[in-house]
């Protein structure tokens, strides 16, 4: 049980450590998006050069998914050998949040590229949409986990 | 029930969708066929997949976060909506006079408003109007997007300490 005890304790530290809200950016190719794209008023021209850095780090960013997902493989290798030890663990718990701290520095920089491509109330209007689609999803999900919760007297005490 | 070949063609609903987010106790519900084929839904499914992820941040920041002051102030808002409500069996004729008129001209603004505000989010997951190279380049950029901010690792560090209670989807808080 050493092994796995030790895995959760780093576990543990890593996720506390990832817990944080990650930095409010749009999801995914949102600048394809024709509705987007026109709620913003974002011109050909603007695409055209955000297109050019997402091309450019789209090879950084397929990399280092890659290696977080492999590190994130390496450990899971680790966690269901019952004799790995702490300290093989602990280090590939590193691993993992090192690769994922490059992944995250790589996203970044691209957002912050991007967002200079645009002027500040096309950028401010992209978050203010990103964050009431956010919100609305939340609720819808929310609604749902309404209707599925079990009622009072039928949940486990 | 649908059969087979109805869950290969037709998109999977939000119940449907919410049961693969929040598997029911005991084992994950098997994946349908249509999964696999239907870009939509399965990048419904991460979406669904990510909502639980934020909710369960976001309600614990916000409660983590409540100062004495405010949990206090949330009770005695409570109580004041009790009071206001009024004891059972209490008259209330002459309020409902001009409360329904008022009721029926809130719900008409909030249906103009929901009707407004329900187009332009949904921009953000609407896969029409992306080519393929697009909508592959969509899925890496939500990908890193989920690995970056470690949404994976919250959810795979759970499954590391067995739930004694068995897993359900009632929020922390309110089990007991």
């Amino acid at each position: 049980m050493k092994p796995f005890a030790a895995a959760v304790f780093f576990a543990s530290l890593a996720a506390a450590s990832t817990a944080l809200p990650p930095p409010d950016m749009p999801e995914g190719k949102w600048w394809k998006r024709p509705r987007v794209a026109a709620e913003i008023n974002l011109s050909p021209e603007q695409v055209s050069r955000i297109e050019g850095i997402f091309s450019r780090a789209r090879p950084v960013l397929i990399d280092r998914k890659a290696e977080l997902e492999k590190r994130q493989g390496d450990l899971q290798d680790a966690l269901e050998n019952p004799n790995a030890d702490r300290r093989a663990i602990a280090s590939r718990v590193e691993a993992v949040e090192d690769a994922r701290a490059e992944l995250q520095k790589a996203r970044v920089l691209m957002v912050l590229d991007i967002r200079q491509v645009l002027k500040r109330e096309q950028w401010e209007r992209l978050m203010r949409m990103q964050q009431e689609f956010r919100r609305q999803r939340r609720e819808r999900f929310g609604r749902s986990l309404e209707r599925r919760r079990p009622p009072a007297d039928d949940r486990p005490r | 029930m649908r059969n087979e070949n109805e869950i290969s063609t037709d998109h999977l609903t939000d119940e449907e969708l919410f049961a693969l987010a929040v598997p029911p106790a005991g084992a994950p519900e098997p994946l349908p066929v249509h999964l696999s084929d239907c870009v939509q839904c399965s990048q419904a499914l991460v979406d669904w997949k990510r909502a639980l992820s934020e909710i369960g941040r976001e309600d614990g920041e916000v409660i983590a976060g409540r100062s004495a002051e405010e949990w206090r102030a949330a009770e005695e808002a409570t109580l004041a909506a009790i009071r206001q409500a009024g004891a059972p069996g209490r008259r209330r004729a002459r309020t409902l006079r001009w409360a329904l008129p008022a009721a029926a001209v809130l719900a008409l603004f909030a249906l103009l408003i929901a009707g407004r505000s329900t187009k332009t989010p949904a921009a953000f997951d609407d896969p029409s109007g992306l080519s393929a190279q697009d909508r592959a380049d969509d899925a890496l950029l939500r990908d890193v997007d989920r690995l970056a901010s470690g949404e994976d690792a919250a959810s795979g560090w759970s499954e590391l300490v067995p739930d004694p209670a068995g897993t359900d989807a009632t929020p922390p808080a309110e089990r007991s």
